[in-house]
């Protein structure tokens, strides 16, 4: 067979609907045919649309805890992101590019310099083939550095916010003057806990520990009460782990026997309270 | 005024989404199950004809996910098309395994009644659904029959010739002339709905 008929066993192969003997001569075509493999890459696209040529149905809703308890196992147990080879596995891995063979001149007289140059050959040419494969190696430690590198930035960016934070915290409650008020959680959070310290400017800071997530379109908003005066605060949503901190400016009436109270209110905040009260300081 | 600790997250398209399952995130896999079920679990009750042997399939493919995402090379394919190729190829296996070609084939009105009774909705692939349903309507119809029979039944090309009564270089010529046609008809089309092959 040449070139072409290969080409025109891909669109089969790509259905898995190829015979036995067609598909070994295109496998071993394969091997060494760059164009053809990205050609049935093609092929195997078209291929999958056909899945959609199958209605649409509904597995049972056990089936998606059944999968995640045993994916769950399997990582308890070590097993994931191994490396296989099928079909969309990098070329590197299953291919012969890199087949290298020594250089040969037929008909050369054979002296000991003619088999140093074979060896010096045969020599370069594992060494050709080393670095190819630490090449693939470097190439593929490259992608996963990059996405990973990624994220750990991310974090980085988000450590180092609330740094600042608590650099803020403690230069307030280090000053000279500075207060602190204790807020405990309500009935509606019974392991929650906050600090309120303040300086006498009124500069504040919140530090909010064991809220409950807040529903979506919804914030936790600070309120500053004296002599049954309810003052807005700022707004804030706490992280996953249920910690909050707000920085935020209390007014000159409420800093003497005021009582500080963080109520459930719509995220753009509400100029008088509306939701639960979550934590409240003593009065 | 409202300081918020987590920033908003865009979604993650599918890469990402693989990628992340391959440093070990069962959130990621958890969403991609979800991305991805109903296709998959439609075309292996197709396939099977059991819902049953399609959910052991299934999770099959899932766990199969999990432990060989790291294989997944965004340059030969998307992942749709990964997905796709994992679940066909295991439920092929699974009815080669069997020797339910027969069963399969003999039950082929059973088997579009029962779909007909459980199919739902797919809100998420309504669009392309609808172009590959009418690139198929528009291809003549012993082609159709003979990429649904490669494609559902596993068979092969002598297999197919066989059963049909059909000689073998014409259901090679069908097969060929009715993937390039599919191919032109979905084109362009599908480029844009299922992210690019390659990013």
């Amino acid at each position: 067979m040449v070139h072409q008929d290969y080409k025109e066993l891909l669109a089969a192969k790509a259905l898995t609907a190829l015979d036995a003997e067609d598909a070994r001569a295109l496998e071993t075509h394969l091997e060494s045919c760059v164009d053809c493999r990205a050609e049935l890459v093609e092929w195997e696209q078209t291929a999958a649309f056909l899945a959609m040529d199958a209605d649409p149905v509904e597995p049972s809703p056990e089936l998606r805890q059944r999968i995640l308890t045993s994916v769950s196992r399997a990582a308890r147990d070590g097993e994931f992101a191994q490396t296989g080879t099928d079909s969309f596995a990098t070329p590197s891995r299953q291919t012969t590019e890199s087949r290298v063979l020594p250089f040969e001149r037929p008909g050369a007289r054979v002296s000991s310099w003619g088999s140093m140059q074979t060896i010096g050959a045969i020599a370069a040419g594992l060494a050709l083939i080393a670095l190819l494969a630490s090449l693939v190696v470097l190439w593929q430690q490259n992608r996963e550095s990059q996405s990973e590198l990624a994220r750990v930035s991310t974090q980085l960016l988000e450590a180092n916010a609330q740094l600042s934070r608590q650099r803020e915290a403690v230069a307030l409650i280090t000053s000279p003057g500075s207060r602190m008020a204790k807020l405990a959680g309500t009935k509606d959070a019974p392991g929650a806990h906050a600090t309120l310290a303040y300086d006498q400017n009124g500069h504040a800071m919140l530090m909010a520990k064991g809220l409950p997530a807040v529903p979506k379109g919804m914030a936790y908003q600070l309120w500053f009460i004296k002599d049954n005066k309810k003052m807005p605060g700022k707004v804030f949503t706490p992280d996953t782990a249920g910690n909050g901190m707000l920085q935020d400016e209390i007014p000159s009436v409420a800093r003497e026997a005021g009582v500080f109270a963080i109520t459930l209110e719509p995220e753009s905040g509400v100029k008088a309270p509306t939701g639960s009260i979550y934590l409240v300081s003593a009065i | 005024m409202n300081r918020r600790v987590q920033p908003e997250k865009e979604p993650e398209s599918d890469v990402e989404l693989l990628h992340a399952v391959a440093r070990g995130d069962e959130g990621a896999l958890a969403r991609l199950y979800d991305q991805y079920r109903v296709i998959l679990f439609g075309l292996l009750v197709r396939i099977l004809n059991s819902r049953e042997e399609a959910e052991d399939v299934l999770q099959e493919v899932f766990l199969q996910v999990w432990k060989r995402a790291r294989d997944f090379d965004e340059g030969r394919g998307r992942p749709f098309t990964w997905l796709v190729t994992l679940a066909r190829s295991r439920a092929i296996d699974r009815i080669r395994q069997l020797g339910a070609r027969q069963r399969l084939a003999d039950s082929a009105a059973q088997n579009s009644s029962e779909e007909a009774s459980d199919a739902v909705s797919d809100t998420l692939h309504a669009e392309q659904r609808e172009i590959v349903a009418r690139a198929l309507a528009a291809l003549p119809e012993e082609q159709r029959r003979t990429l649904n029979l490669a494609y559902f039944e596993g068979l092969t090309q002598s297999e197919i010739a066989e059963k049909l009564g059909t000689p073998l270089g014409t259901v090679k010529t069908r097969m060929r002339s009715g993937t390039i046609k599919l191919r032109e008809l979905l084109g362009d089309q599908m480029k844009g709905l299922l992210g690019p092959a390659t990013n």
